[in-house]
C-alpha cells in the first residue's frame, strides 16, 4: 500500500502547487514595518486568566509553501507575506509596533509570535533577529508565557539551548502544526512534508530544556468523510498527550484562498466540518486526555461558509460555548445545546462513511 | 458463495434478477439503507455502527488511511463488503483515480483467501476514460469481484451524468449499486440504466430535514402551509403532520419517505413487466429541468448502451409523448434501420407521400382508405409502382411496406397538427436520406399539407427529384384534395407511361420486412423470385420456394418467422446467428450457458438463427436477450426456440 500512497502524495503536491496558482508570485506588497496581524485576548496563562498577545510577522513566507514541495492544501498563510524578505530593521519594527499593544497591560501576559511560517526558519527571520526579539521579551517582566511556531525540521538542541537561556524561567511554548497522528492523513490529506518521527524527536529536545509543544491539531483534512475527520483529531489529541505536549490546539479547517481545499470546496468535493463535530473532538477528547494538557479551540470563520458550520440557526451559541471550554477546560458547557440539525449531521456521519458522498451544504436542496 | 443472477425481461438495461447473499435470495431490483430490516437490505460501516445484526448487509470498509484489512473480521459469511477508497480523490485527475482502483485491488489482493471476492463491491471512481475504466475493471473481474458501486451526488448535473456513463462500462452480469443522492423520482431513471440497487440515503436525509419526499416532488412540513393528505401507513392516522413532535415527525417522515421509495420501485418493476419502463422515465423526468436534461443527455450520448438492450418487439401500445421520445432508442434504432436496411423495389417509378394517421395500421385507417382507393381508381393495378411513404413524427418516414411493423404500428403521438423545429427537422432528414434511394428520375408527388408539408419543403433543397404538390391548405382527405390526387397521378401514369402487373404487395412488404429484421440481402434470400405468396397482411402471408415454406409474416407483429429452411438461407449474411456449444438441442430453449458466441447486433426479441459448433443450422427461435448477454451470462434462457433440426 505504501508505493499506492506515495504516488498520491506525488499528485497531490502537483495538485496543491496548481491550486497555488500564480498568487504566490502575486502577493501584494505591504508595509514591511507593519506586522501582518495583531490582536489581543484574554487567554488561560498558568493557572490564571490574563491577555495573550498574538503577532504575525511578515516574512518571505514558509518554506514549505514557498517551495516546490506546494505547501498545506489548507494553509494559505504565505500570502500574509512578502515576497521580498523585509530586512533586519523592518522585522525588529513590526515586532516593536505589535508589542506597543500591551503597554497599558498588566502581568501575566502571553505573547505568542507567528510568522505563517517558522520562526526558527533562518529564511524568514534572521539569526539577529530572533535573538533581538527574544531579548526584548526577556525585558519585559509582565510576560509570563511566550509561544513560537515553528516547523519541525527547524527544532535544534542549539536553538533550544539559546531560547531558554534568553528567556530565563518563563513559560515556553512551541507551536507545532502536527494536524494528524497518523502519517497517511498527514501526506495524503494535508501533504504536510513531514512524518510523526520528526515531531516525536522535536517534543523530546524541547523537553530537554522544559520548553512545552503546542501541537496543533487539524479538524477534517480534505479527501476524510466527516466521521474519519472526527475521529482522526480525537486520535490525534489522544497520541500527541502521549507523546508529552503541553498543549493541543485544536483547529477546525476554515477555507483559505488559493488553497487545494478552496478549489474542492468549489466543486463541492470538500465541505468544512460541522460545529457538532467541533464540540464532540473536543468533548471525546478532554475526557481521554489528563487534565495538565489544555485543549484549546478558537474556530476561524466558525458558523460562515468557509468556516466550521452548522445550520445557521445554533451555530452561534455553540461557538461560544467551545471558546468558553478553551478558558475553562469544562465539559459541561456543552450540555444544555441542541438543534434540529444534530439529525441531520448523524446522517451526515454515517451516509458519507458508506457512500463516500461529500454532503456538500453550499448549494440548498 | 455471493452471486448475481439476471432473470427475464428486459426493458432497455433495465433488469430484474436475484442476489444470492450466502443462503438469502434477495429480489432485485432492491433498497438498501438502514437500519437493517425485513423490507430493506441494511448498510453500516465497519468499526462504526454496532455489529451488523439481522440478514445479510452491506458492509462499508473504512478508509484507507486506517489498516483496513483489520475491519474485515467484522463482517459475517454472508454480507457484501464495499471496498476501502477516500472520497473525492477522483478529483485530482484520472491518474488519482486510477489510484483508487489500484489500491482497491490491493487490497483484495491482501485479505485474499479471507473474504470470497464474490462478496466484494469495488467503488468505481469518476474521471476515468471508459476505456481504462473497462481494462481496470476486467482485472477485478478475473479476481472474481462481481459488483460495483457508482456514486450518485444527486445533482443531476455533468457529475452524475458521468456516473451514469461509468454505470455503462460495468460488467453486464455484475450488480450494479447506486449510492449517494436518489431521489425517488431518479429511481425509474436509475433502473432503466441498469442499476439493481439503490441508496436510501437521502430518504433518511430529507425526513432529517423535516422533508417529505413524493413521486415528482418534496414538501417541506416546517413551513406554514397545511400539510399535503397522505393515506400512506406512516402518515394516515395524523391529519396535520405539524402538530407531531421533532421525535415523531421524523419518524413519520422517514416511515413516508421509505414508502415512496417502495412505491416508485415496485412501479418501476412493474412497468418493465409491461414494457413501460420508458414511458415511465419520460414522464417522470419532468419532475425537474436537470432530470430532463440529464435523460437528453442520455439519449444522445449512451444511446449505444441504451439500444443495446432494447427489444426490438412489443405489444403495448408505445406513448411518444414528448422531445424526450424523439431519441429514445426504439424510435431512433428504427430511423437508423430504415435508412440502413430498406432498398425500394425497383418497380417504383413515383413516390407518393401522405400523412400519417391516429389509427395503426395506416391502411386500415379512414383516411389512408381514402387515399388508397384514390390511387386504385387513377392507376389501378399500376399502384405497384408507387412507393407509398408515409411522413410522420418522431419516427421520420414509413413506407407502407413496413406499417405493421414495431413500432411503426403501435407508437402514439399527442396531435395538434402543429410540428416543433426538432420534428420538422427529424422528419425532413429521414425523407432526404429516403428519397436518396429512388432513381432521379422517380418524381415525386407530395398530398400533404400543415406540418407535413413544412416537412417537405424544408427537404426539397436537398432532394434531387422533383417534387409535385397535389394540395396547397386543405385537408388531404378531402373530396378536392383527393380529386386533386386522382389527376396527378392519371397524369404520372400517362408521364411515366405506367403499366398494371401482378399486385406486388405481399412481394413487396416480405422482402422489405426481411431486409428490416436482418439486413440487406435477407429479402432476395427470403423472397427470391418465384416464391409463393399466400394468405392475408393483416393475418398470415406464407413464402413458399419450390413448396418448401422459407418465412410466414405475422400481421399482428408486422415481422416474419422463420423456418429452419428460411434460417438456412440466411446463413451466408452472417448475421442474427446464435452459436450453440454442442451438435445438437435438447429441449425447446437454449440457456445462456450454452452460448460462447453470437452476433452482436443481437437485441432481445429479435428472431435468430442457431448455429452449432460445425456452423450447421440446428434451430431458429427468438432471443430472449442481446447478443453480448448470451455470450456473457452464465444463466438464464437465451433463444426461445421456434423449430429445430430433430
Amino acid at each position: 500500500m505504501s508505493d499506492i500512497i506515495e504516488r498520491l502524495e506525488h499528485i497531490l503536491v502537483d495538485s496543491t502547487i496548481k491550486a497555488r496558482g500564480t498568487s504566490v508570485a502575486k502577493r501584494h506588497r505591504r508595509n514591511p514595518t507593519k506586522p501582518s496581524a495583531k490582536w489581543i485576548a484574554p487567554a488561560r496563562i498558568g493557572n490564571e486568566v490574563g491577555v495573550a498577545l498574538a503577532v504575525v510577522l511578515g516574512t518571505i513566507g514558509c518554506s514549505h509553501a514557498r517551495g516546490d514541495s506546494g505547501g498545506c492544501t489548507m494553509c494559505s498563510y504565505l500570502l500574509d507575506g512578502d515576497e521580498r524578505s523585509p530586512t533586519t530593521d523592518e522585522l525588529l519594527q513590526q515586532f516593536d509596533d505589535a508589542h506597543s499593544e500591551l503597554a497599558n497591560e498588566a502581568a501575566p501576559l502571553s505573547i505568542k509570535i507567528y510568522t505563517s511560517g517558522s520562526f526558527f526558519d533562518t529564511t524568514e527571520i534572521p539569526a539577529d533577529v530572533r535573538t533581538k526579539i527574544l531579548t526584548q521579551i526577556a525585558k519585559d517582566e509582565r510576560i509570563q508565557e511566550v509561544v513560537i511556531e515553528s516547523r519541525p525540521e527547524y527544532v535544534t538542541p542549539e536553538l533550544m539551548r539559546e531560547t531558554r537561556d534568553i528567556l530565563g524561567s518563563r513559560g515556553i511554548e512551541l507551536g507545532i502544526g502536527l494536524e494528524s497522528s497518523n502519517d497517511a492523513v498527514r501526506s495524503i490529506c494535508i501533504n504536510k512534508g513531514f512524518n510523526l518521527s520528526s515531531f516525536k524527536d522535536s517534543v523530546a529536545i524541547a523537553r530537554e530544556y522544559d520548553i512545552g509543544v503546542r501541537a496543533y491539531v487539524l479538524l477534517k483534512p480534505p479527501f476524510l468523510t466527516e466521521r474519519d475527520a472526527l475521529l482522526d483529531a480525537i486520535k490525534t489529541i489522544e497520541d500527541a498527550a502521549k507523546l508529552g505536549v503541553s498543549t493541543i490546539s485544536m483547529n477546525p479547517i476554515n477555507i483559505q484562498k488559493y488553497t487545494l481545499v478552496e478549489r474542492l470546496w468549489r466543486k463541492e468535493q470538500y465541505s468544512p466540518p460541522w460545529l457538532w463535530t467541533v464540540l464532540s473532538v473536543l468533548r471525546d477528547a478532554r475526557e481521554k486526555v489528563g487534565r495538565s494538557v489544555n485543549i484549546l479551540c478558537d474556530p476561524v470563520a466558525a458558523g460562515k461558509a468557509r468556516g466550521a458550520h452548522n445550520c445557521g440557526s445554533c451555530d452561534e451559541s455553540i461557538t461560544s460555548a467551545i471558546r468558553e471550554f478553551s478558558i475553562y477546560q469544562d465539559i459541561s458547557v456543552f450540555d444544555s445545546l441542541d438543534c434540529d440539525c444534530m439529525r441531520r449531521w448523524h446522517h451526515v456521519l454515517n451516509h458519507e462513511d458508506i457512500s463516500l458522498l461529500i454532503h456538500s451544504r453550499s448549494r440548498r436542496s | 458463495m455471493t452471486e448475481f443472477l439476471i432473470g427475464r425481461g428486459h426493458d432497455g438495461p433495465a433488469r430484474v434478477g436475484v442476489y444470492r447473499m450466502g443462503s438469502t435470495k434477495v429480489q432485485t431490483p432492491f433498497l438498501v439503507g438502514s437500519p437493517n430490516t425485513e423490507s430493506i437490505i441494511g448498510y453500516a460501516t465497519l468499526g462504526r455502527n454496532d455489529s451488523p445484526a439481522g440478514g445479510p448487509m452491506i458492509l462499508a470498509v473504512p478508509s484507507p488511511i486506517h489498516d483496513s484489512k483489520s475491519f474485515i473480521s467484522g463482517a459475517r459469511e454472508d454480507d457484501s463488503i464495499l471496498l476501502p477508497s477516500f472520497p473525492a480523490v477522483s478529483f485530482l485527475g484520472p491518474e488519482a483515480a486510477e489510484l483508487m482502483l489500484e489500491s482497491q485491488l490491493r487490497f483484495i489482493n491482501e485479505i485474499q483467501g479471507g473474504v470470497d471476492p464474490s462478496r466484494l463491491i469495488v467503488r468505481i471512481p469518476r474521471q476515468l476514460t471508459p476505456e481504462k475504466l473497462t481494462s481496470m475493471l476486467a482485472k477485478f473481474s478475473s479476481l472474481g469481484v462481481r459488483a460495483a458501486s457508482v456514486l450518485l451526488d444527486g445533482w443531476l448535473g455533468p457529475r452524475d451524468y458521468s456516473a451514469l456513463s461509468n454505470r455503462t462500462v460495468l460488467p453486464i452480469d455484475w450488480l450494479a449499486i447506486a449510492l449517494g443522492r436518489i431521489s425517488p423520482s431518479s429511481v425509474p431513471f436509475l433502473f432503466y440504466l441498469g442499476f439493481d440497487v439503490f441508496d436510501l440515503g437521502y430518504a433518511n436525509e430529507s425526513a432529517s430535514r423535516g422533508v417529505r419526499l413524493w413521486n415528482l416532488s418534496e414538501e417541506s412540513i416546517t413551513g406554514e402551509i397545511l400539510p399535503r393528505t397522505c393515506s400512506c401507513t406512516a402518515c394516515a392516522e395524523h391529519s396535520d403532520l405539524r402538530e407531531l413532535d421533532r421525535e415523531k415527525l421524523h419518524a413519520v417522515l422517514r416511515d413516508h419517505n421509505l414508502n415512496i421509495y417502495q412505491s416508485v420501485l415496485s412501479e418501476s418493476i412493474q412497468s418493465l413487466r409491461l414494457g413501460r419502463l420508458r414511458w415511465l422515465v419520460e414522464s417522470m423526468v419532468h419532475s425537474s429541468t436537470a432530470a430532463t436534461s440529464l435523460l437528453r443527455k442520455t439519449n444522445k450520448s449512451l444511446f449505444a448502451f441504451l439500444e443495446e438492450f432494447t427489444p426490438t418487439s412489443g405489444r403495448t401500445n408505445l406513448s411518444l409523448i414528448g422531445p424526450e421520445s424523439y431519441d429514445s432508442p426504439t424510435v431512433k434504432r428504427f430511423r437508423d434501420c430504415l435508412a440502413s436496411r430498406y432498398t425500394p423495389s425497383k418497380r417504383k417509378k413515383l413516390v407518393l407521400l401522405l400523412p400519417c394517421s391516429a389509427r395503426k395500421p395506416y391502411s386500415e385507417s379512414k383516411s389512408h382508405k381514402r387515399f388508397i382507393n384514390a390511387i386504385d381508381r387513377a392507376i389501378g393495378a399500376a399502384r405497384s409502382s408507387v412507393a407509398e411513404t408515409i411522413l410522420t413524427s418522431p419516427l421520420g418516414v414509413i413506407p407502407r411496406e413496413l406499417e405493421r411493423l414495431y413500432p411503426a404500428a403501435y407508437y402514439d403521438i399527442p396531435v395538434t397538427g402543429d410540428w416543433d423545429t426538432e420534428e420538422t427537422e427529424i422528419a425532413a432528414d429521414a425523407l432526404v436520406t429516403h428519397l436518396q434511394k429512388f432513381a432521379k428520375s422517380a418524381e415525386v408527388v407530395a398530398h400533404v399539407s400543415g406540418g407535413y408539408l413544412d416537412v417537405v419543403k424544408r427537404a426539397e433543397d436537398r432532394v434531387s427529384q422533383r417534387i409535385v404538390y397535389t394540395i396547397d391548405q386543405h385537408s388531404p382527405s378531402s373530396f378536392d384534395s383527393l380529386q386533386s390526387l386522382q389527376n396527378v397521378l392519371k397524369d404520372m401514369r400517362e408521364i411515366f407511361s405506367l403499366k398494371g402487373g401482378p399486385p406486388a404487395l405481399f412481394e413487396d412488404t416480405l422482402r422489405a420486412t426481411a431486409d428490416y429484421q436482418f439486413g440487406p440481402g435477407a429479402g432476395e434470400a427470403l423472397v427470391p423470385d418465384g416464391a409463393k405468396l399466400g394468405g392475408k397482411l393483416y393475418r398470415m402471408v406464407v413464402c413458399r420456394v419450390d413448396k418448401e415454406q422459407t418465412c410466414a409474416f405475422i400481421g399482428e407483429r408486422g415481422s416474419l418467422s422463420l423456418t429452419l429452411e428460411g434460417g438456412r438461407r440466411l446463413i451466408p449474411l452472417q448475421r442474427y446467428w446464435v452459436r450453440f456449444e454442442g451438435r445438437k438441442l435438447e429441449g425447446g430453449s437454449i440457456f445462456a450457458v450454452g452460448i460462447n458466441e453470437a452476433d452482436s447486433g443481437i437485441r432481445p426479441g429479435d428472431e435468430v438463427i442457431v448455429l452449432n459448433n460445425q456452423d450447421e443450422l440446428i434451430a431458429v427461435g427468438r432471443s430472449e436477450m442481446s447478443g453480448r448477454e448470451m455470450c456473457d451470462f452464465k444463466k438464464g434462457q437465451a433463444v426461445s426456440v421456434r423449430h429445430k433440426v430433430t
